[in-house]
């Protein structure tokens, strides 16, 4: 076990440092200059040009990214371009958006797909699995901006129970600040719940295949026993994989969500570095979103040791 | 586990027993579609930190009125014999929010940090012209001109200009200090900008608000939901015309449709082939129908031009009909410049801008009907600062420029039109250079023909201010000579 979570270490630190050399090499051959985009068309070619030595990008890609990795390692990823405000201050002042955001839309999704995919198991080719896969399907079809933006109409602009968009803050209080985040939690949710439910919905099917549950029927246990205890147990290896890779997708999902409903998430904040080239940002939020997709992966490989006794590393 | 039926009940019944988002009496929420990158007028020229910024909380000596009219302001009057010495005499008891009393001192201050080039300041070009700052006494202070600048009063209404106190300087980037009618209160970055009322503001009986909240929405799709949700008063930047149509139609709006000194063109490479030829892009001009542009992309919206001076400049001459749209007159020029079967050509434009795609698309519609087949290529907006307005590496590209008198870019060979005439150079410099009105105004005039002359560009339609506001909200500037928002005189009738 240990070592199978150094080695779960090392991998996570290598995945991060091949992210911040694509990250960092990406950003650069792409064409546009932080510094002629912040002083825009009405900005001398001289004062950029001054802007972009006190930003130190006239310096080689290989001496920056040096400089910036040390740095990172020290735990100091840099100064904003744009805000002028430390980057790790900047990601941690998003971060009460955006997780409870991807949070609540995880609840939503596993909530709602579990057991619609169960459901849809159980009554299998009838008009009860027709529909969970209509619903599924048009939760593949529609996209989450739109959704959001339906969600707006309805609940906002016609029923008037929530904001439109914005983020009440949690100062507000508990209620007013998760109040803004339901809407998005919900279009978020939407699109990664049609996934999982057809994931569950299958892994499902193939356990009600297995022999034991037949055994398990042909003794007489209760169906509900038997779906939840045999069945579901048993297909919940295949379901938390995709849950865990859906929750990678929500993160990603954010920085559309969160410029539709105007929230103050990561998802903008690295959305408007990449508009203005604010590298210190861009690279920032990269290195924190994969770390945090790096660690719900090893979140779900140790979730498989807790469902399934057998598996041992 | 709940049923899902069950789950959406609950949700919906807690929803439903919550109050609506209730708006406080003197409180104004206005929506912008992006966040200033930074409150520091002297760092950036971006206009979404003058539209929070200037007026509102930095004023200079002079200001731009909402008629696009030089005012006594921070300054209450001014006097200059040579049109080189101008002496300053400021208005007493103005303070700053710090609770000091705006000084001469702080005006040497300013215009000499901004004259630093360890400032970095974006338009430091501007006071170049100035040779000393001489302080008379706490309230005159003296502006000595190495040569004439018949725009030197602009100057110092320009948001570059406005007047901070020098202890504050630290803070400009984000908590910036000044004699505004309000004052920041709080930065929620990426959200929201509050500003709240300065109770010692200089002019009597303004503000008329008490609390005003910038809250940032880019899609503008979200921004309509918001107005007609109740969650924003009014709409400054970021809606198009097609959702200002919409919103006409409800009855809770005012939609105000104003001038700004946004001019959207068709630029060419003058420099480039076969836009080096004159009768190339006269021929692209009377191949243009700008009306039919006008009502594709603007839905009828704002004014169509002529040439490069926007209708809120004093020197503006009306040329929208100079250069009629003549399929066939196109065709023959094009023939005469060796065209005669047309050429291919390469539109870039930026979608960061909506309206520049559509524009483009109807443009590239009209050109091919006499033979130019223009292939449009959407860049991102930073590809394009470094592509087009930098190296001039285009053929043809579209853009509001949006700058107070920038016909003057026409005088510099350098600028990305690549347009190099020393017939026009001279003139511009000796406008620059000429006090009398009735002179200058005949220069300017002169200019803007010899553009439609040379046709170094097309000049579509100027942009116009979209602005959609509650009913009951007055004080609103309709036109826009200057990147500003003033809200010190919005107010709620009701």
């Amino acid at each position: 076990m240990r070592r199978y979570v150094l080695r779960r270490v090392a991998a996570f630190a290598a995945t991060l440092f091949f992210v911040s050399v694509l990250v960092f090499l990406v950003i650069r051959v792409l064409p546009g200059d932080p510094a002629l985009i912040i002083m825009g068309t009405e900005g001398s070619p001289e004062a950029a040009a001054r802007l972009r030595e006190s930003m130190g990008l006239n310096r080689p890609i290989a001496v920056q990214y040096v400089d910036w990795l040390a740095r990172a390692l020290r735990g100091d990823l840099g100064v904003s371009i744009q805000y002028d405000v430390p980057v790790g201050a900047l990601i941690v002042s998003r971060l009460p958006v955006t997780l409870p955001l991807a949070g609540l839309a995880a609840l939503f999704m596993a909530l709602l797909a579990i057991p619609l995919g169960l459901y849809a198991a159980t009554r299998h080719r009838r008009t009860g699995d027709y529909l969970a896969m209509l619903i599924s399907q048009l939760g593949i079809a529609i996209p989450g901006f739109w959704a959001g933006l339906l969600l707006i109409l309805l609940f906002s602009v016609h029923l008037g129970w929530v904001q439109s968009g914005g983020f009440a803050g949690w100062s507000e209080g508990l209620w007013p600040a998760l109040r803004s985040l339901l809407l998005p939690a919900i279009a978020l949710g939407f699109f990664q719940t049609a996934v999982l439910v057809r994931a569950t919905r299958s892994a499902v099917l193939d356990v009600l295949g297995e022999e034991y549950v037949r055994t398990a029927r042909a003794k007489g246990v209760r169906e509900g026993f038997v779906i939840v205890k045999h069945t579901l147990r048993n297909a919940m290896i295949p379901i938390v994989t995709v849950a865990g890779i859906q929750l990678g997708q929500l993160i990603a999902g954010t920085i559309v969500l969160e410029s539709v409903f105007a929230l103050p998430g990561l998802g903008r904040l690295a959305l408007g570095a990449i508009t203005a080239r604010d590298l210190p940002v861009v690279q920032g939020v990269t290195l924190f979103v994969a770390s945090s997709i790096v660690l719900i992966n090893f979140v779900v490989d140790m979730a498989y040791v807790l469902l399934d006794p057998r598996i041992r590393y | 586990m709940i049923h899902p039926r069950i789950a959406v009940a609950l949700l919906v019944l807690v929803l439903a027993v919550t109050p609506a988002f209730a708006q406080a009496p003197g409180a104004l929420i206005v929506q912008a579609s992006t966040e200033p990158p930074g409150l520091d007028l002297t760092a950036t020229p971006a206009s979404a930190t003058a539209g929070v910024v200037f007026y509102n909380v930095q004023e200079a000596l002079v200001k731009v009125d909402r008629t696009g009219k030089l005012v006594p302001w921070l300054a209450e009057r001014w006097h200059t014999t040579d049109n080189k010495n101008y002496t300053f005499f400021l208005k007493r008891g103005v303070k700053f929010h710090n609770g000091r009393e705006l000084k001469a001192a702080d005006v040497k201050f300013v215009l000499e940090r901004a004259m630093n080039p360890e400032t970095k300041h974006p338009a430091i070009n501007q006071y170049k012209p100035i040779a000393d700052i001489i302080v008379k006494d706490d309230y005159t202070v003296t502006v000595a001109l190495r040569e004439v600048q018949a725009n030197f009063l602009l100057t110092m209404a320009r948001q570059g200009t406005v007047i901070y106190p020098r202890e504050a300087v630290e803070t400009m980037k984000s908590a910036p200090i000044g004699t505004g009618p309000f004052m920041i209160q709080d930065w929620v970055r990426g959200d929201r900008i509050v500003l709240r009322k300065n109770a010692d503001y200089h002019v009597k009986g303004l503000p008329k608000l008490d609390r005003v909240t910038y809250r940032f929405i880019p899609d503008p799709n979200a921004v309509q939901a918001a107005l007609k949700a109740g969650d924003v008063d009014v709409s400054l930047f970021g809606l198009g015309p097609e959702h200002v149509t919409e919103l006409k139609k409800d009855a809770r709006f005012q939609v105000i449709v104003g001038d700004t000194t946004n001019d959207v063109i068709l630029a060419m490479n003058n420099a480039r082939k076969p836009y080096a030829e004159v009768k190339v892009r006269r021929a692209v001009t009377h191949a243009i129908d700008k009306a039919a542009v006008l009502k594709g992309a603007m839905f009828g919206m704002g004014k169509i031009l002529g040439s490069n001076v926007d209708p809120l400049n004093p020197y503006f001459v009306d040329l929208a009909r100079a250069v009629p749209h003549d399929p066939a007159k196109a065709k023959k020029l094009l023939a005469e410049a060796g065209y005669p079967n047309g050429f291919e050509t390469v539109l870039k434009v930026a979608p960061q801008y909506y309206y520049t795609v559509r524009t483009g698309e109807i443009l590239a519609d009209q050109l091919k009907k006499v033979g130019v087949n223009v292939k449009i290529e959407q860049i991102e907006w930073s590809n394009w600062i470094a592509r087009v307005w930098r190296e001039a590496d285009y053929d043809l590209t579209i853009i509001g420029h949006a700058e107070a008198w920038d016909v003057a870019n026409y005088a510099n060979p350098k600028y990305y039109y690549r347009y190099d005439s020393k017939k026009f150079q001279e003139l511009f410099q000796k406008s620059e250079v000429t006090l009398d009105d009735k002179a200058r105004r005949a220069q300017y005039a002169e200019l803007q023909r010899m553009l439609v002359e040379d046709a170094p560009a097309v000049w579509l339609y100027m942009h116009p201010r979209l602005v959609v506001a509650k009913k009951g909200l007055t004080g609103i500037w309709k036109d826009l000579p200057v990147p500003s928002a003033d809200l010190s005189e919005v107010a709620w009738t009701k």
